[in-house]
């Protein structure tokens, strides 16, 4: 097994100006300051010595190979890239209109529609299929940072989440 | 759609109104690879390693409330008890480990780091006393470093000098914390049959069994349970009250599984464990207390309050069972009395006494949780409270805990704020009389019949 450490006491003892470390190395911080400090130069095999991407360790192999295939709860014809917008607030014209046009931006199209309205406050659910390759997260803020606290509360969630919760 | 309206609502109501969050997730790293004679390399080691492991977990943390809109409260490290890191160094100073941590945890932007760690159940090594000799300063010095002491276990019974020990430490902690009414405490627990994946605070670590990292959640909704046996109204019987909580915690818990699994893959890593836990927070309608009071308990503390807590204890395990296949840690419920609104009212209407505080534990999930007690209260009665605890814990075969805060200068009924989740305590009274004689015998209570399994 390769050294997994390079500390600052490494590098003192270290003779030789230049350290070859081996790929997966972690040298410290302490350790990159004492080398700067004694003029001596980390690298690796391959060049200069970048921080290693983190080790898992031995059973991450097998957790990323099993994670994508553990069953999912399903539901009939929901899809992957399914959002569920709903809105919640005193009804006025034009609420549904700003959600819709917000949306036809990002060419994300409406799949399924309800609303209520009791007691002149409304509820909107909105089923939403989003575009391949679009960020959920970006169309997600734009459509919440359409809440105002007087008039009405957008949230918006992955559908996978109703799915985990509402199926088995 | 093929959700319904109701689902829909359901789900944004236990998210908006009803305070549902994923409470934790939390990043177990192990450690021992770090051990090194020179104390300084060592640390370097320590706080390397968890920044290497830990860098992308709040990153991941946000883009997963980003993708899915799921608020992920706190995002925790839990690491390889430092008293086996620490032994190679013997040292009898190892508050910087704690230093390490907490910078290392101030580097990644986590909330809390738990691992200041020793298991002395059964007997001390140099560095499991070098490690508890350090604990009032580490938690005085550091910000974010948690630490636990696992002290007894059904296998091996309880080791009342350990037990003196902690008890004095605690004392020692309050006192170095006194200006901030004693909080160096609540960063402080000891355990009967620790568990090795618990991925809340104060007592989270990662134990020798588990491997070099492993992502666990915690998932909490009080908020939500409440809401929900509201909404069943108090005819209803018992039964239908267990059936209420479980279908709710299997939701609850449900969506700890989807966190857990997205979060394991994010990261890379092997998803550990989902911990269903009601824990509460002082917020409004966050609270344990309130279920009880809806069960049926006219004020939590009252005749009914344990077997309440039992059937909500049981019935939030099940559900989570049925939910992920992955639950463990504590799950159940929590009784953190000075977090919970609900609590603190109920010792302050004198319905909550101490004594009936230690009776519930034997049926929630973890243990005296939280407690404030006079700051001139003698270490004997502390080890009394604690020794208590993990009796409990010992014949009941569960884990049980004590988070016990000796708050300087105060007295029984005194209150004492500590601000945010740690929320406002009065102070509670542990009795007049002592067990002093208990206390200095000193030696272990041995292991009981219920331990002998094989």
């Amino acid at each position: 097994m390769a050294r997994r450490f390079l500390t600052a006491d490494d590098v003192r003892r270290e003779h030789s100006g230049a350290i070859v470390v081996e790929e997966g190395t972690i040298v410290t911080p302490q350790a990159l300051e004492t080398a700067r400090e004694l003029g001596k130069v980390i690298s690796t095999a391959k060049g200069p010595y970048v921080p290693p991407a983190p080790d898992r360790g031995p059973d991450a192999g097998a957790a990323r190979r099993t994670l994508p295939n553990l069953p999912e709860p399903v539901d009939g014809d929901t899809q992957a890239t399914t959002m569920i917008v709903t809105a919640v607030g005193k009804n006025r014209p034009g609420v549904l209109a700003e959600l819709t046009s917000a949306l036809a931006e990002f060419h994300a199209s409406v799949h399924d529609i309800s609303q209520r309205v009791i007691d002149g406050y409304f509820h909107l659910i909105l089923v939403v299929e989003t575009p391949q390759g679009m960020p959920f997260g970006i169309l997600k803020e734009k459509l919440e940072a359409l809440s105002r606290a007087d008039d009405y509360a957008v949230r918006v969630m992955h559908e996978r989440v109703f799915r985990f919760m509402h199926r088995v | 759609m093929s959700f319904t309206d109701q689902e829909i609502l359901e789900t944004v109501r236990m998210f908006e109104l009803e305070t549902l969050d994923i409470r934790t997730t939390t990043l177990g790293i192990n450690l021992l690879d770090c051990a090194d004679p020179d104390i300084e390399s060592a640390c370097e080691k320590v706080y390397a390693k968890i920044v290497h492991q830990a860098r992308d977990l709040v990153r991941v943390g946000q883009s997963i409330t980003a993708d899915y809109g799921i608020p992920i409260v706190n995002k925790r490290i839990a690491v390889t008890p430092i008293a086996l890191v620490a032994a190679a160094c013997q040292a009898d100073d190892l508050v910087p480990f704690a230093r390490a941590l907490d910078a290392a945890a101030k580097t990644v932007g986590v909330d809390f780091i738990g691992g200041f760690t020793a298991y002395v159940h059964k007997g001390y090594t140099h560095a499991d006393r070098a490690l508890l000799e350090s604990i009032p300063r580490a938690l005085a010095e550091t910000d974010h470093v948690c630490s636990s002491i696992s002290l007894a276990s059904t296998r091996a019974g309880i080791n009342m000098d350990a037990v003196a020990h902690f008890s004095r430490i605690v004392i020692a902690t309050a006192g170095l914390t006194a200006s901030r009414g004693g909080l160096g405490c609540a960063k402080l627990v000891c355990f009967c049959n620790t568990v090795e994946d618990n991925p809340f605070v104060a007592g989270a670590h990662i134990g020798i069994g588990e491997g070099e990292t492993v992502l666990n959640v915690g998932v909490s909704g009080p908020g939500v349970v409440r809401s929900a046996l509201a909404r069943l109204g108090p005819e209803a019987d018992l039964l239908a009250v267990a059936e209420t909580v479980k279908r709710t915690s299997f939701k609850i818990t449900r969506m700890g599984e989807l966190v857990g699994r997205e979060a394991a893959r994010r990261l890379g890593t092997t998803f550990g464990i989902v911990d269903v836990s009601l824990a509460p927070t002082p917020a409004i309608g966050d609270s344990v207390s309130d279920i009880l009071e809806l069960i049926g308990a006219e004020r939590t503390g009252a005749p009914g309050t344990t077997a309440a807590l039992a059937l909500l204890t049981d019935a939030v395990k099940k559900g989570g069972a049925m939910a992920s296949s992955s639950v463990g840690g504590l799950s159940g419920a929590f009784i953190p009395v000075s977090e919970d609104s609900g609590m603190i009212a109920a010792v302050r209407d004198d319905a909550l006494s101490l004594a009936k505080l230690e009776a519930m534990t034997a049926v929630c999930s973890v243990g005296l949780d939280m407690v404030a007690v006079p700051g001139d209260t003698p270490a004997a009665t502390i080890a009394g409270i604690v020794a208590d605890e993990m009796a409990i814990g010992m014949i009941n075969n569960k884990t049980t805990a004590v988070r016990i805060i000796p708050v300087p200068g105060k007295g029984p009924g005194e209150t004492v704020e500590w601000g945010g989740l740690l929320g406002t305590a009065i102070v509670q009274d542990p009795g007049k009389y002592s067990c002093e004689r208990l206390y200095l015998r000193g030696g272990r209570i041995p292991a009981p019949l219920q331990g002998y399994k094989n």
